[in-house]
Order: C-alpha cells, then sequence, then structure tokens
C-alpha cells in the first residue's frame, strides 16, 4: 500500500474533526477523498503527511510508519496554496524539489520543461506575483512533482481554477499515474473524481462513509428511468411506482427491483403508449449527495 | 539517506532561500548602507557641536592681574604646569593672561568677566601670597590652576631661581609583562559592550522571519517537506548570516580606515590587554556573539512566528529590546564584580551569559570555562529551537500533543463519561 491509515482520530478543542479514518491506498491508482465541507479531508491528508500528529490511530506512508521518512517521495499540493511572491517561477518549482532532495541544478532544468509542457514556459523567468491565480497554481503543482514523486497527494488541487487550467490540471495528473506515481486528492467536486478516480473514500462528519470504486458509489443507488407517454400523460402516473415525479411531458422514477419489462406492458396496454424511455446510471454525485445526506439525517437523529 | 544528512540538506536548503532571499534586494543594500546613515548625521552634528565648542573654547581666557616685573616668572611658572597636561585635548588649561592692575584690582577682575575679547574662566588679583581669585560657573578648575601659579610663582621668587628647569629627567616606556586590572577591565567592558551593541542591532531581525511564511501560506508546504526545527535552525543561520556578511563589511572598512588615523589616536587603549591572551580572545569574541546571536535569535524568532498579525510582531519589538538591556545589565554587573555571585548568575543563565562569558576572558585567563560556557549555550540554542518548533507546531499548526494540564482534564472527561 502507499498509503495506509486506520482509527485516525484528530480533536481541535472538544471536537472531534476526525472521528476513527481508516484508508488503504494501493500504489499507482488514483485515490479520491471526498467530502463535503468541513468533513476532514484536509486534517486527514495532513495526518497522513505527518503535517499535524494524529490524537489516535496509525499510519503508514510509502512504507514508512514515520511519515517524515517518506518525504523526499511525496508531493503534495496544500489546499492554502504558497510560494514566496519574490521569486522567479523556475526557482520556486527548483526550491520546492530542493526541500525533498532534488539538486538545484536539476530542478531548474526540469522546472523549465515542466513549464514548456505545461504551456507556460513563457513565464519561467517570472516572478510569481507577476502571475495570476490559476498559472500560480499550476507552478505550485508543477513543484510538488519536480522530484517525480512516489506519492503525489493535492488537496483540493480544482478549486479557483478556470475550466481551460482544470483541463491542463487533470492532464497532469494522468500523466503522473502514466509515470506510475500513485495519486491522492481531495475534492467536493464530483465531476472531477469521477473522471479521475480509480478508488475513492467519501467522508462526512469525520468519518469514511463509503469507500470503493466509482463504480460502486453509483451502484449504492438504483437506475432511474425516464418515460414519456404517447397519451395521457397524468393518467400514467397512476400506473408508475409511488416515488415517480412529473418532469415537462414525462416522468421520472427509480427502476422497479423486477425490471421495467411488465410495468411498459401495463402502461401499453392501459393505452399511454410509448413516445420516449431512457434508463439512467446514477452518477457519483447522487451517490455522493445520498451518503452525506444520509450522515446528516443519522447526525440529526 | 540518513535522518541527520537529510535534516541537514533541508537545513541547508532554507538557509539558501532565506539568505539569497534577503541578500540579493534592494532592501538589503540599504540595510548594510544604514550605519552610513548614522554615521553622516554623527559626523554633521559632531562638527556643528565641535565648531560651537571651539568657538568658545578659542575665547576663553585665565586672567592673572600682576604688576609687569612678575610677568616674567607667571609665564616661565605656567608654561612648567602646562607640562602635565597633554598638548591636545580638552584637559589642557586655556591661555593666560597677564594684565597690570590699574587703580582698583578688585573692580578690574571683576570687569575682566564682562570684556568682549575673551571669555575669563578665572581671574587672580592681589598680592601673591594672598591672592584672590575669581571664577565663573565651570571655572573651579582654572581657579585652581591659577592658585597653583601664585604658589609656585612665589616659591621662585623667594628661593630666587632661574627659568632653568632643576632637574632633567629621563623618560622610558615600559611594556607591562602582565595585563593591568584596568587594562583587564577596559577590554572586559568593551567584549560586553561589543557583544550587545551587535546583537541590539542585528538579532532583533529574526523576530519577523517566519511572518514571510505565514503571510504567504508557504508554511505548509515547507511543514508538510522539512521538520520545522530544520526551518527554525535554517531561517535563523540564514539570518546569521546576513549578519556575518554585514559585519564583514564594516570590519573590512573600520580595520582599513583605522590604518588612516593619526599615530597615538589608540593611545587610550594602549593598556588594554585581555587576560586570556590576544589570540584567545577575538575567538571568544566571535564564538560568544555566535552564541548570543543564536540564542537571542532563537528566542525572537519563536516569539515572533507565534504572532498572528504585524501588530502583534511590532508591539514585540519594546520587550524584546528590553529583554536584551536586562541581558546586557545583568553581564555589566557581573563583569564589573568578577568571582561573585551576580557574576556567576550571569555566566551561567543562558542568555546573558555569553555576554558574561565574554567579560570574564576579559578579567580571567582560564580557558576550560569558556569551552563549558560555548557548549552549555550552545544546547540552549538548541532548547530555544526546539521548543520554538514545538510551539509553533501546536500553537499555529494545530498538531503535537496537548499540554499535560489539558491531556488530564481530558482523561479525566473520558473516565466521567
Amino acid at each position: 500500500m502507499a498509503v495506509s491509515a486506520s482509527g485516525l482520530v484528530k480533536r481541535f478543542g472538544a471536537r472531534r474533526v476526525v472521528d476513527g479514518v481508516d484508508i488503504a491506498v494501493p500504489e499507482g491508482m488514483v485515490y479520491g477523498v471526498l467530502g463535503p465541507n468541513g468533513a476532514g479531508k484536509t486534517t486527514t491528508l495532513r495526518m497522513l503527511l505527518g503535517i499535524i500528529e494524529p490524537d489516535g490511530g496509525a499510519r503508514t506512508l510509502l512504507g514508512h510508519d514515520n511519515p517524515r521518512d517518506a518525504s523526499d517521495s511525496v508531493g503534495y499540493l496544500p489546499e492554502e496554496r504558497g510560494l514566496y511572491p519574490g521569486m522567479k517561477c523556475r526557482e520556486a518549482i527548483a526550491f520546492m524539489g530542493a526541500l525533498r532532495g532534488l539538486p538545484w541544478a536539476v530542478g531548474r532544468k526540469r522546472a523549465v520543461d515542466l513549464m514548456e509542457a505545461a504551456g507556460l514556459g513563457h513565464a519561467a523567468d517570472d516572478k510569481i506575483r507577476k502571475l495570476s491565480k490559476g498559472m500560480a497554481q499550476l507552478v505550485q503543482l508543477l513543484g510538488s512533482v519536480v522530484h517525480e514523486p512516489k506519492l503525489l497527494v493535492l488537496d483540493e488541487p480544482f478549486s479557483g481554477l478556470d475550466p481551460v487550467n482544470q483541463e491542463r490540471l487533470e492532464k497532469l495528473i494522468r500523466a503522473q499515474r502514466d509515470r506510475g506515481a500513485t495519486i491522492l486528492f481531495s475534492t467536493h467536486v464530483m465531476a472531477h473524481a469521477e473522471r479521475l478516480c480509480d478508488r475513492l473514500s467519501i467522508i462526512a462528519g469525520g468519518k469514511v462513509r463509503f469507500e470503493g470504486t466509482v463504480t460502486d458509489a453509483r451502484a449504492t443507488l438504483p437506475f432511474k428511468a425516464h418515460y414519456t407517454p404517447h397519451h395521457d400523460a397524468a393518467g400514467a402516473g397512476a400506473l408508475l411506482p409511488t416515488d415517480a415525479e412529473r418532469e415537462g411531458e414525462g416522468w421520472r422514477f427509480t427502476m422497479p427491483s423486477e425490471g421495467i419489462e411488465a410495468l411498459l406492458v401495463k402502461l401499453i396496454d392501459a393505452g399511454h403508449g410509448i413516445s420516449g424511455l431512457s434508463i439512467e446510471r446514477p452518477g457519483l454525485h447522487d451517490a455522493f449527495v445520498r451518503i452525506v445526506g444520509q450522515q446528516a439525517l443519522e447526525d440529526a437523529a | 539517506m540518513s535522518k541527520f544528512r537529510r535534516t541537514l540538506r533541508q537545513t541547508f536548503t532554507v538557509i539558501r532561500r532565506d539568505f539569497t532571499a534577503t541578500v540579493f534586494t534592494p532592501t538589503f543594500l540599504l540595510f548594510l548602507l544604514a550605519p552610513l546613515i548614522f554615521l553622516t548625521f554623527s559626523v554633521a552634528g559632531g562638527i556643528g557641536a565641535s565648531q560651537i565648542t571651539d568657538s568658545s573654547a578659542d575665547k576663553l581666557r585665565m586672567v592673572v592681574i600682576a604688576p609687569p616685573a612678575q610677568s616674567a616668572t607667571i609665564q616661565q611658572v605656567d608654561r612648567q604646569l602646562r607640562t602635565l597636561f597633554p598638548k591636545r585635548g580638552d584637559e589642557a588649561p586655556p591661555p593666560l593672561v597677564i594684565v597690570a592692575p590699574d587703580a582698583n584690582p578688585a573692580a578690574q577682575a571683576r570687569g575682566m568677566f564682562d570684556a568682549d575679547a575673551f571669555e575669563a574662566a578665572a581671574v587672580l588679583h592681589g598680592p601673591l601670597d594672598k591672592p584672590e581669585i575669581l571664577y565663573a560657573a565651570r571655572g573651579w578648575g582654572e581657579a585652581q590652576y591659577l592658585a597653583q601659579i601664585a604658589e609656585q610663582t612665589l616659591r621662585v621668587q623667594r628661593a630666587g631661581l632661574g627659568p632653568a628647569p632643576l632637574s632633567t629627567p629621563t623618560r622610558t616606556a615600559v611594556t607591562r609583562e602582565q595585563a593591568s586590572f584596568s587594562g583587564k577591565g577596559q577590554v572586559a567592558s568593551a567584549g560586553v559592550f561589543g557583544i550587545f551593541f551587535l546583537t541590539l542591532f542585528l538579532s532583533g531581525q529574526a523576530v519577523g522571519t517566519m511572518a514571510e511564511e505565514r503571510s504567504n501560506k508557504v508554511i505548509e508546504v515547507l511543514a508538510a517537506a522539512v521538520p520545522l526545527e530544520s526551518v527554525f535552525f535554517g531561517k535563523l543561520i540564514a539570518m546569521f548570516a546576513v549578519a556575518v556578511l554585514f559585519l564583514a563589511f564594516w570590519a573590512t572598512l573600520i580595520v582599513n580606515g583605522a590604518k588612516l588615523l593619526p599615530e597615538g589616536a589608540m593611545r587610550l587603549f594602549a593598556d588594554a590587554a585581555p587576560a586570556v591572551g590576544p589570540v584567545a580572545f577575538p575567538l571568544l569574541f566571535v564564538g560568544y556573539f555566535t552564541m548570543a546571536y543564536m540564542l537571542l535569535g532563537a528566542m525572537f524568532l519563536s516569539l515572533g512566528a507565534q504572532t498572528n498579525t504585524q501588530r502583534e510582531l511590532q508591539m514585540l519589538s519594546l520587550p524584546i529590546t528590553f529583554f536584551q538591556m536586562g541581558m546586557f545589565g545583568l553581564a555589566l554587573a557581573g563583569t564589573a564584580t568578577p568571582g561573585s555571585w551576580v557574576a556567576f548568575i550571569a555566566e551561567a543563565f543562558p542568555f546573558s551569559s555569553p555576554f558574561a562569558m565574554i567579560g570574564r576572558a576579559g578579567n580571567s585567563s582560564a580557558i576550560w570555562p569558556h569551552l563549558v560556557a560555548l557548549a552549555w549555550q550552545a544546547l540552549w540554542v538548541a532548547i530555544t529551537v526546539t521548543v520554538g518548533a514545538r510551539l509553533f507546531r501546536r500553537g499555529v499548526l494545530k498538531s503535537g500533543n496537548p499540554p499535560f494540564w489539558k491531556r488530564r482534564r481530558a482523561a479525566i472527561d473520558t473516565t466521567v463519561n
């Protein structure tokens, strides 16, 4: 395992921000830690990296019990981005590499190559303070990969980026995975997780509420059907499952567990006919909302 | 790579970043040349003040109202008495004016103080065996001098001696085998003052060095990659390197400038000799300056790292200055009373130890206490940095174990629940 944690606990005052989190990230995988704001994602990542010490539980990073011992093989993009504004871009990238054991000269050379590849070659000698927020964020990401880490930890990497830079970032993450690196990232934007993650955890209220693949997460919800009758749309509702909701000229409802065929026969026999029918797989977004919503209900109870 | 080597490498990375970020800026040039501002204004002020003083000193006179028959003897006595004073400097008495008495010498003497041509410091009139000496404010020394003029003139007259001196001494300058008490004391005090002023001007800068990382949020990147102790040590050493660069620049200028001084300008320090010897003393001075900078810098860095705003940071400057003054005062008291309990406290208390020990190097020839003291101070540098890093981790990064009283309360709460 590239990362493993069991029973991680962190208290801030009387509040248990992280409450017994277990995570296992296999090597070479893109692993997402999803959760709403304040779920404990950042605190979990910071504990895994050894920036803060847990109040309970154990963790290993690239086989080391003390995350500090693996620090040269780890790259990290924190949620609160931070660069020295007076530094030139390639110097900033080389400095971040040097902190992880990469010689400055090698770091400078790689920085230029990485910036060229990311479409930022023109800014290699610009000072950080001259860059836009999105560009600075990309420079910091390049700084976290310049030493070619085995494990890349990205905390909310897409926040604050425009769609073009989000696309660039996704490309960068895939390139790192193709290089053989393990990537652990947190987000609350499901679209990125759905496109990138091999496995994921959903954290809410400081606890892991789900662990598995994207498909597993989506499978926690039944399929949805969208049916548009040919005649008497209003009357068709009486034959549909109780959760059916009117959507324009049609209806949206959960697929019956025994299948849709029998229901369709009933609708045709009743003279409603079929003007349109689509079966929808629930998205990660729906699964996330259900899992997190369930936790909120549990907490309220 | 071993843990130690990795820590060393990470510390050097922080040093390199901080050093270059400080030195390769226009602000550093201002910092380097800041003493010039001080010197320029001091020289300008000094020249102005000395011109005012000189113009009034040039007009200062001592006056003797005496018959012309006594003038030659009085002048001869004045010449002999003046050999007691250096030719240059403020100690020499002002020129002597001999005036013939008029009908009312007492009124004539009083009138001298209102003369336009000169400024009378003291005036003598009347017979030399019972002279009347009048003197103005701050003219007491000149009055004493005139009293001696009267006494010696009378002696010469009564003995019937001529102008030739009776004694012709041979003067030979002797160099002491051992440092004199005053010479040792002079070096000891100079050492304490030297380290105090250098640390006062330079170590206070350490207080704000973590502010940059906190405001830029770079601290998260550093904390993830490097142990906080390395960050603290790196920053401290980088600031020290900047201070050394500053000192090297000015020391070179001062050493070369000293060569241009006129011969005898350093006569005041001719007797100054440190008890530990002229080779060991500068080495110890460098060692103790390093330790003083590191100790105070580590404390200021740790305190500064805890502040949340620029205002809090600025508020720290006053207590920091007073703390340094306190350490200086303690060390100076110890240096003035070698072997006393005050001296022991000053030498043992880590933050006053470097100042007090350089004073000891001036006063006492034993070397081994300095080796012990340097090791002791180095230990406290490590302790201060470690404590500072832990406080930062706990207070700012919200990490680490809570203090023992909170742990105990949590345990009690758990038991109750």
